[in-house]
């Protein structure tokens, strides 16, 4: 009901709600009513509460929660469904249990704070209390398994996308999903699937974004390559807004993908929105270094190298380190 | 490329089976293995046309194969299903890096020896940062680990086999 009553003052938020008018809606007690309208102020939520007139919303927190997420979110699928969590290990394996128990596509994960968030090979996400977006979306795509990995360049694409929008900069792509403002990472993306029987059944995509951290707010290993929306903007930004241009884009980007375009149209964007290609870098993968000029990304999505020999490789696996400009 | 006790295995497994001939391809290197009437199994060791860059491995036994011309890719070898039924393949489902771990310092996910179930996660394909756990699917016994760690490997490529239940 709590959730209810912030809804009917969303909607009304340019008057006062009587308290009358609550008790009837939800036939209860007035000072049931109170007891919810506290709780919503406990939560952060600005409410005023005059005599003979009523309730009325003035501001809304910075919160990652469902009601947040939700309000006014335009999509159709992505998001509709969220379970927010106010602290939880890793949204990744929240959101992969739930898909294993028959949670529908574009159902949401999403945490206030992380305490074991998960990057790739067993690294961790530094993802504190207040300051992020740290979420996972369920994907049940009806896709060849080889297209799978695709999906990671189309949630780089969306988010990036979204994130210039929100900044008015470019954020660039660090192949293949990292999204960087100024060569520093503001957004990390973590893809697992699971197969059933030989087929796609489940796609968790984990994305986490820095929203509001100050520089000293990074432990200091990642105070020279990590950076937030706050400290490219200057502002704090509500996270559940972000969170919901992101879900927005992607929908539409996935939906592009899927049904229509292919990867065609997704491998033209992410050039677009690339930082990657024509930079001298270096790869470091399982096998070994490789240094050279990153010239395209092939119709899988594999990073396409010039090596210092002059040898064109294909990769698929590794840390992209671009070289600083000379 | 083979190890020489995963070879050893290999062959051991011929032995000890009806199987008259086993054909795994990984890590570049395609292996043929023939078990004769009454003659030693020689063990055939070359590189497998399909990889992007085959690795370079000396035979370890008596070579009598013809090379595969290069218009001629031996695509019907590579699909032939291993004879006994009761070894079972576990296939990558696509391009990518195999890992034994879930982390660089952290314990493989099976061994030679493993008991697994359908569940049981036996490794990581990984491509553009996309973690495919691959599962099992089957019930039995891991006799032999076909890829190594951090290897590129294709789609369909063998990385497992698995004695079943």
């Amino acid at each position: 009901m709590k959730e209810q009553i912030l809804e009917l003052l969303r909607q009304h938020s340019d008057k006062y709600m009587s308290g009358e008018e609550l008790c009837k809606r939800f036939a209860v007690s007035r000072t049931a009513i109170w007891k919810h309208i506290k709780d919503l102020q406990e939560d952060g939520y600005q409410i005023e509460g005059v005599r003979n007139r009523g309730y009325r919303l003035l501001a809304v927190p910075d919160l990652v929660t469902g009601s947040e997420i939700r309000n006014g979110l335009q999509t159709r699928r992505f998001g509709q469904y969220v379970v927010d969590l106010k602290n939880t290990g890793s949204t990744n394996v929240i959101a992969a249990k739930l898909a294993d128990e028959g949670e529908p596509e574009g159902t949401l994960v999403i945490a206030d704070q992380q305490t074991g968030g998960k990057g790739r090979r067993g690294r961790a996400w530094y993802s504190p209390g207040g300051t992020g977006i740290w979420m996972s979306l369920i994907l049940r795509p009806e896709l060849p398994m080889a297209q799978a990995p695709q999906l990671t360049l189309v949630a780089a694409v969306a988010v990036s996308l979204a994130l210039t929008e929100i900044v008015g900069q470019k954020a660039g792509i660090k192949w293949p999903n990292d999204i960087l403002f100024e060569d520093r990472k503001v957004c990390g993306i973590l893809t697992e699937m699971n197969m059933e029987s030989e087929e796609i059944n489940s796609v968790i995509v984990g994305i986490g974004v820095n929203v509001n951290q100050e520089l000293h707010d990074f432990p200091l290993e990642l105070q020279d390559r990590a950076t937030s929306l706050r400290m490219v903007t200057g502002q704090r930004l509500q996270r559940a807004a972000a969170a919901q241009r992101i879900l927005e884009q992607f929908e539409v980007l996935y939906d592009l993908f899927l049904r229509e375009g292919g990867f065609a149209p997704i491998r033209e964007l992410w050039k677009r929105q690339s930082v990657t290609i024509g930079k001298q870098v270096v790869a470091q993968t399982p096998r070994g270094v490789i240094k050279g000029i990153a010239v395209d990304i092939d119709e899988m999505g594999a990073l396409v190298l010039r090596d210092e020999q002059g040898q064109v490789q294909k990769i698929y696996s590794a840390d992209i380190l671009l070289a600083p400009p000379v | 490329m083979f190890k020489l006790n995963e070879i050893r295995e290999l062959v051991r497994l011929i032995d000890e089976t009806s199987v008259t001939e086993l054909n795994v391809e990984a890590a570049g290197t395609k292996l043929i293995i023939k078990k004769e009437l009454g003659v030693a199994a020689p063990v055939i060791v070359q590189p497998a046309p399909v990889q992007a860059a085959p690795a370079v491995q000396q035979p370890v036994a008596p070579v009598a194969v013809p090379q595969p011309s290069a218009d001629q890719p031996a695509t019907k070898e590579d699909k032939q299903p291993v004879d006994d039924p009761t070894l079972h393949q576990i296939i990558s489902p696509m391009v990518g890096t195999f890992y034994q771990a879930p982390a660089p310092d952290a314990d493989p996910y099976v061994r030679v020896g493993a008991k697994v179930t359908d569940k049981t996660v036996v490794c990581i394909v990984e491509a553009m940062k996309l973690m495919n756990e691959i599962e099992a699917d089957v019930r039995g016994e891991i006799v032999a680990v076909l890829a190594e760690n951090g290897q590129l490997v294709e789609y369909g490529q063998p990385l497992f086999l698995v004695k079943l239940d």
